[in-house]
């Protein structure tokens, strides 16, 4: 039974603990399960943990001089705790990290070209680089301009296109939809879901837009101060009251009756 | 105003220039993929024009020889240096790496001195001292040769950083996280942009080495290279050729004006201002990348 459970999820973090410099904790026994082909969201608030979650599993903690202090990763049954970010890479996680971060002076062309894995052949990468730009029709037109001036959403897409070149099997996504307008956000999320359906790609999305995230995410976890303290499906966690009230904004819309107790988050406490 | 001495300032200004740029190739190509000025690009030049005269004297080889093969053996050392100091350095502040470079600078000087001597030995490359007349002008046979060993350089390195090795050192250049996100491995990159300084560091030793000799002193090139890949903006290899054009051209015509004024030694003083205003007036330098700031 055991077995079957690994072998369903691509990725499996149990109980880990991040340490930054050796002494700060930032991440306090984090599990997270992502099930094969299926797309989960990260969601909680600034600080939670959300980031290091990612660069746990990436292992780009390393260039922050953060570490793995306990638990274990297992990646297709892989344990890689402690394998360099690069093998990762070659192994099929890609992580696009939070505020973009294109290649700023190179064409969006060359910033694909960059990305490709050791190699890869021309004619394969020819092949990705199509199948990128027919997703991002928007980075086709301007795939010669400097990567630096294209608009947030195109670097947006370039930042996610860059990923997809290295053929991944897990993509995850720091913040996507940060300080982009609400119909990029849709666009972006459309495309995200299609290429999740089209090339059975799982995908591990961060985000305080938790109303954008739980509308196309399978399963959420909601992290704060380092730990989860919540996991549903997206369907529970929309229709959960704490939820509604702390990330999705809703709840009270008579100011009437608002409550004069303020709520608090109790699984804090 | 005599016209043809001022063009035969002008051109062998231009020639001498070009011999810097071929120096600085080398710290642009660190500074690309590393944001450090490398202090022992002198050094390793000095090193490498001490490996081309110790295979062709010592072991006995032929120059056309000796000169490929020690490209070899200072690529290789170039990877050294990034395998054995620079790494652990990566992630500090970049003074430390700066410091680094300095000591590897001395570290070089030292162990030149220590091998090979502090007596200037000669290159004799076999290019011929006759003089060369372009119309009334006279031309520098050897700096003539080494103007097109710069310009091949360049034209090499502008190829080269349009394949896709060369793209993703521009991406190393452009963010290291972003880098290794993608898998990019950064050590890798660095070492082999050490590896290539390294190369133009034999050329440059070699066309130095034979037109002031080989010793010590090859290394003080590293204020002249400094300069003119200042001026051309640390980060641009055209930037670097048209910089050391410049620098030449206005320190050869401007040491011709100021020499009988000040009685001499004007020619440093020239690169000296040169190097100050710059950096006062136009940090970024004539072709150096600016960070990008959308609106």
């Amino acid at each position: 039974m055991q077995e079957k459970v690994e072998a369903q999820n691509i990725l499996s973090m149990n109980s880990v603990e991040v340490l930054y410099d050796n002494v700060i904790l930032a991440i306090k026994g984090v599990s997270v399960q992502v099930p094969k082909g299926e797309m989960i969201a990260l969601l909680g608030s600034n600080g939670a943990g959300k980031s290091t979650t990612l660069k746990a599993i990436s292992g780009l903690l390393k260039a922050e001089r953060g570490r793995i202090s306990r638990g274990e990763i297992t990646f297709q049954g892989t344990d890689i705790t402690e394998a360099p970010a690069q093998k990762r890479v070659e192994m099929g996680i890609c992580h696009v990290i939070e505020g973009r971060r294109v290649f700023e002076h190179l064409t969006p062309d060359e910033n694909l070209t960059a990305a490709a894995p050791r190699g890869m052949s021309r004619s394969t990468l020819n092949a990705e680089k199509d199948k990128i730009y027919a997703y991002f029709p928007r980075l086709a037109e301007r795939k010669n301009s400097q990567a630096g001036y294209l608009s947030g959403g195109e670097q947006q897409m370039l930042a996610i296109g860059r990923a997809l070149v290295t053929q991944p099997k897990l993509l995850m996504l720091d913040e996507p939809s940060l300080g982009l307008a609400p119909f990029l956000v849709e666009e972006i999320f459309g495309i995200l879901q299609k290429i999740n359906k089209d090339e059975g790609l799982s995908v591990l999305l961060v985000e305080q837009n938790a109303l954008a995230a739980l509308e196309i995410v399978s399963q959420g976890y909601l992290i704060e101060n380092g730990r989860v303290v919540m996991h549903g499906t997206a369907e529970a966690l929309k229709s959960n009251s704490d939820i509604q009230e702390f990330y999705l904004g809703g709840g009270e819309t008579d100011f009437h009756n608002v409550k004069h107790y303020s709520r608090r988050k109790r699984w804090l406490s | 105003m005599d016209w043809v001495f001022l063009s035969e300032l002008a051109i062998n200004g231009a020639l001498t220039g070009l011999l810097y740029s071929l120096f600085a190739i080398g710290l642009v190509l660190i500074y690309k993929a590393s944001s450090v000025p490398n202090l022992a690009q002198g050094g390793l030049t000095m090193v490498g024009a001490y490996v081309v005269l110790a295979l062709a004297r010592d072991v006995g080889l032929p120059l056309w020889l000796a000169i490929p093969l020690a490209a070899v053996v200072m690529f290789g050392l170039g990877f050294g240096i990034e395998r054995v100091a620079l790494r652990r350095l990566a992630g500090r502040p970049v003074v430390m790496i700066l410091m680094l470079t300095l000591g590897l600078d001395i570290f070089l000087r030292g162990t030149t001195l220590a091998i090979w001597g502090g007596t200037s030995r000669s290159m004799e490359l076999g290019v011929s001292y006759d003089p060369l007349f372009l119309g009334d002008i006279f031309i520098s046979r050897i700096h003539l040769v080494g103007a097109g060993v710069a310009l091949a350089l360049f034209v090499a390195f502008m190829l080269f950083f349009r394949t896709r090795t060369g793209i993703k050192l521009r991406a190393i250049a452009d963010d290291y996280m972003a880098s290794w996100s993608v898998g990019i491995s950064v050590e890798r990159g660095v070492g082999l942009s050490w590896a290539l300084a390294s190369v133009v560091a034999v050329a440059a030793g070699v066309i130095w080495g034979e037109i002031q000799g080989v010793d010590q002193a090859l290394s003080l090139l590293l204020l002249k290279g400094l300069t003119v890949a200042v001026l051309g903006g640390l980060d641009s290899i055209l930037g670097a050729v048209i910089a050391g054009i410049i620098l030449g051209v206005v320190e050869n015509i401007g040491a011709d004006f100021l020499d009988p004024l000040v009685g001499g030694g004007s020619r440093e003083l020239i690169v000296a201002a040169v190097l100050i205003l710059t950096v006062m007036i136009r940090p970024h330098g004539l072709f150096g990348r600016h960070d990008i700031e959308r609106v």
